[in-house]
């Protein structure tokens, strides 16, 4: 093990085909999966920010949060039934923004619900806004008065909210009334009553089963509505399914060429040390030690390659274009530098045939 | 070595000549014949690296074939109707599903100098019953005759009567064939008649029909009884000798509150088209530089490798060119090698991936100078072995000490 450290240390040339290829796997993979994350994050904020629970939506929608409706009147119903511990209405209107001072017009998702959670507080007052804080790189500022759609609806920004934005739009929390009022004023052919939501959020009970909760909402209301956990309501928004499974197609794809990669490195290197692995074995050592070497090269490999693809990454960051929805999380880090050590180990001992075979008495000329 | 000459394609008829111009005379097939004779001499080393550079094309061919399709899939009933310039609300930021028409707004389009006609157009997402199934489906009012009409239909015939629709080919085994019936899910289940099929004409990678717009605000208006329904953009041509961006920017300076554009820019200004545009090209940005360090490196590793032995063939005429064109022989091989992989895989696994909703296509327009640019890019990737072959100083094979490159 010392010994493949040790050729690591001083000839860290020979392994430079492997590290430039897996440093820039490493900065593919970590792209890609900021690009997924960011797509995914951006378009499901608005529901994982809900309370823990179901999103009820009426059963024509089909799991679409903007063709959905419901009533105020239908809380009590739900309300009823066992597990279930708030009921609280939810809207949500796509439209334009004007920051003041700002020419562009930013994306905006007016969110009208009744139940606070953790990362969004109560409603604010008539009128104002609790607002992505995506939208302060944009511009907006606390305090400010945005003027919201084509009739210029004002919102004064009260506080931001982290990741609460839906379908890649600024989340811009507001009460219901204010919701229908945004919606009314803006979307003639759209027009809400006093009492309309587009869906209705079931907080579960603590320790109850979300997913059983949907079920028993759904056989309450006779199939009038259909019921989702909340994250399976994210994933049923339209594209993220479609996004998910391509780009985990990619990265599957990538994480298979890091495997080869390392293979056809290490089954080159293994070949040209034919010769220096069997006067090793002449000498006893075992052939585990020479094998468990080359784990140790492809795992420091990877460890090195993912440093320097990180921090290539992070100066990619600097300049990616602002419509590029890019998101870098922790998580995603360590899926991916697990990804990469696991899959180089694996590659690497795709030599372990040709290095058990390998005839000691080769080395005095005598091997097969 | 003079064994290896031989067999490298030098003619026996040529036993008279200067051993460097035999060399010179019979350098690209002999080159070649010695590259393909060292392939298949280290066929498993060659294997391997056409697999890796097979798995890296299929990642590009993948990307790109997905790409194409995605952007069709998205904008499809956009890029491929028949108005040259599209007017939206101007705070829709160019998304059809936010864009209103405000009542008046027409007129004023219609109005403007160098429009030779213009009509509305409506869009909306329906819950719909298809194929015996509830679906989702995008629905495209225009006027028959006029503007916004598919112009792909590849089967059946356009629209002529309300109640009559086109529909996106992709769809038409999910219930959206000619002579098949779409029902609106609504007051009244209004129901579309499918008499025509259109290619790559879907919206937002769901199925898309094209119907009259009066058969459009029927359907609004079963979701939303008594609702008022407005256009979702102007259609409009321009007249003869007017060309279609300046015609947008005259409208869009003239009318308040719209933004039109010109079709292409419509699909080019497509919030999730240029979302998709940007991070693809970064991404496969990154796979073409794989492609080029690990072809590169590889042939540096064997270059490297191979030191004595090329040092010889130097020390008994081989030209530098000779060696050169070896080399690039072996890069050509692997990567048309790895190309024909990747081809294959990418039709292998193609919709699979991505659940059948995306129509992964190998287009031989975008396959052709991609593949093109890989193999260019692969011999850039060689020069470093190039660099290496051309410092070899024949001298050092009577020094035993051709290893030093």
């Amino acid at each position: 093990m010392r010994l493949a450290l040790l050729e690591l240390l001083r000839r860290p040339g020979r392994f430079a085909v492997a590290g430039g290829a897996l440093t820039l796997l490493t900065l593919l993979l970590l792209f890609l999966g900021a690009l997924l994350d960011g797509l995914y994050l951006g378009s499901t904020g608005a529901l994982r920010a809900q309370p823990d629970g179901v999103i009820v939506f009426s059963a024509d929608a089909r799991q679409s949060l903007l063709r959905s409706s419901a009533t105020t009147d239908e809380r009590d119903e739900l309300a009823a039934v066992d597990g279930v511990e708030r009921v609280g209405g939810l809207g949500i209107t796509l439209l334009g923004v004007a920051i003041p001072g700002v020419d562009e017009i930013s994306d905006g998702a007016i969110v009208g619900y009744e139940l606070e959670t953790e990362r969004i507080p109560a409603p604010p007052a008539a009128g104002e806004a609790w607002v992505d804080r995506r939208m302060e790189a944009e511009g907006a500022s606390i305090g400010d008065v945005v003027a919201v759609g084509p009739a210029e609806y004002p919102l004064t920004i009260a506080g931001w909210v982290d990741d609460s934005n839906f379908l890649g739009q600024n989340g811009i929390w507001v009460d219901p009334p204010t919701w229908r009022a945004v919606q009314n004023a803006n979307r003639p052919d759209a027009q809400l009553a006093d009492t309309d939501f587009l869906a209705l959020v079931a907080e579960v009970a603590p320790g109850g089963d979300p997913a059983a909760l949907a079920a028993a909402i759904d056989a309450t209301t006779d199939g009038r509505t259909e019921s989702l956990t909340r994250d399976d309501a994210a994933r049923a928004l339209p594209g993220v399914k479609e996004q998910n499974s391509t780009f985990n197609a990619i990265i599957g794809t990538t994480f298979f060429v890091v495997g080869l990669v390392v293979a056809l490195f290490f089954a080159l290197l293994t070949l040209e040390r034919v010769g220096l692995y069997s006067v090793l074995k002449a000498f006893g050592t075992p052939s585990r030690t020479l094998v468990a070497g080359v784990a140790v090269q492809a795992l420091a490999v990877a460890v090195i390659s993912f440093g320097f693809g990180a921090l290539f990454t992070w100066l990619l960051s600097l300049g990616i274009p602002p419509g590029v929805p890019v998101q870098f999380t922790i998580g995603r880090g360590i899926t991916t530098f697990v990804g990469i050590t696991v899959t180089a180990v694996l590659g690497g001992l795709i030599s372990l045939r040709r290095i058990i075979s390998v005839d000691p008495a080769s080395a005095i000329g005598a091997g097969v | 070595m003079n064994d290896i000459v031989h067999k490298g394609g030098v003619n026996h008829d040529d036993r008279n000549r200067p051993i460097t111009r035999r060399f010179a005379r019979h350098g690209y097939i002999g080159a070649v014949l010695l590259a393909l004779r060292e392939i298949n001499r280290a066929r498993l080393r060659f294997t391997l690296l056409s697999a890796a550079v097979g798995l890296l094309v299929f990642l590009i061919l993948f990307q790109q074939a997905l790409f194409g399709g995605l952007i069709t899939g998205f904008i499809g009933a956009i890029e491929n109707q028949n108005a040259p310039v599209l007017v939206y609300g101007e705070q829709s930021r160019r998304n059809i599903e936010a864009s209103l028409i405000f009542p008046g707004i027409d007129e004023q389009v219609a109005g403007v100098d160098g429009v030779a006609r213009s009509g509305p157009i409506g869009e909306n997402t329906f819950t719909v019953d298809a194929g015996g199934e509830r679906q989702d489906a995008a629905v495209f009012g225009y006027e028959l005759g006029g503007l916004g009409a598919p112009t792909t239909v590849i089967e059946g015939r356009l629209p002529e009567t309300d109640f009559e629709g086109v529909a996106s080919a992709d769809d038409a085994e999910l219930g959206f064939d000619i002579g098949d019936t779409v029902s609106i899910v609504g007051e009244g289940s209004p129901s579309i008649t499918i008499v025509g099929l259109a290619e790559d004409a879907r919206w937002s990678v769901q199925a898309t029909v094209f119907v009259s717009y009066a058969t459009y605000v029927a359907a609004k208006q079963a979701v939303d009884p008594g609702g008022v329904v407005l256009p979702s953009l102007i259609a409009v041509e321009p007249a003869d000798g007017v060309d279609a961006a300046e015609l947008a920017g005259t409208i869009t300076a003239e009318v308040d509150g719209v933004e039109a554009l010109t079709r292409q820019a419509a699909v080019d200004g497509n919030p999730g088209v240029q979302a998709v545009n940007s991070s693809f090209g970064i991404i496969l940005a990154l796979a073409f530089m794989v492609v080029v360090l690990v072809v590169g490196f590889f042939f540096l590793i064997l270059t490297v490798q191979k030191a004595k032995p090329l040092t010889l063939l130097r020390a008994v005429g081989a030209p530098p060119g000779y060696l050169v064109r070896n080399l690039m022989g072996q890069i050509v091989f692997v990567m048309v090698a790895g190309v024909l992989i990747g081809i294959a895989l990418t039709l292998l696994v193609g919709t699979a991936t991505t659940g059948g909703s995306i129509d992964v296509q190998l287009r031989p327009g975008e396959v052709l100078p991609t593949v093109g640019l890989l193999i260019a890019l692969a011999l850039v990737g060689g020069l470093a072995s190039v660099r290496r072959l051309l410092r070899i100083d024949p001298i050092r094979a009577t020094l035993d000490a051709g290893s030093s490159l």
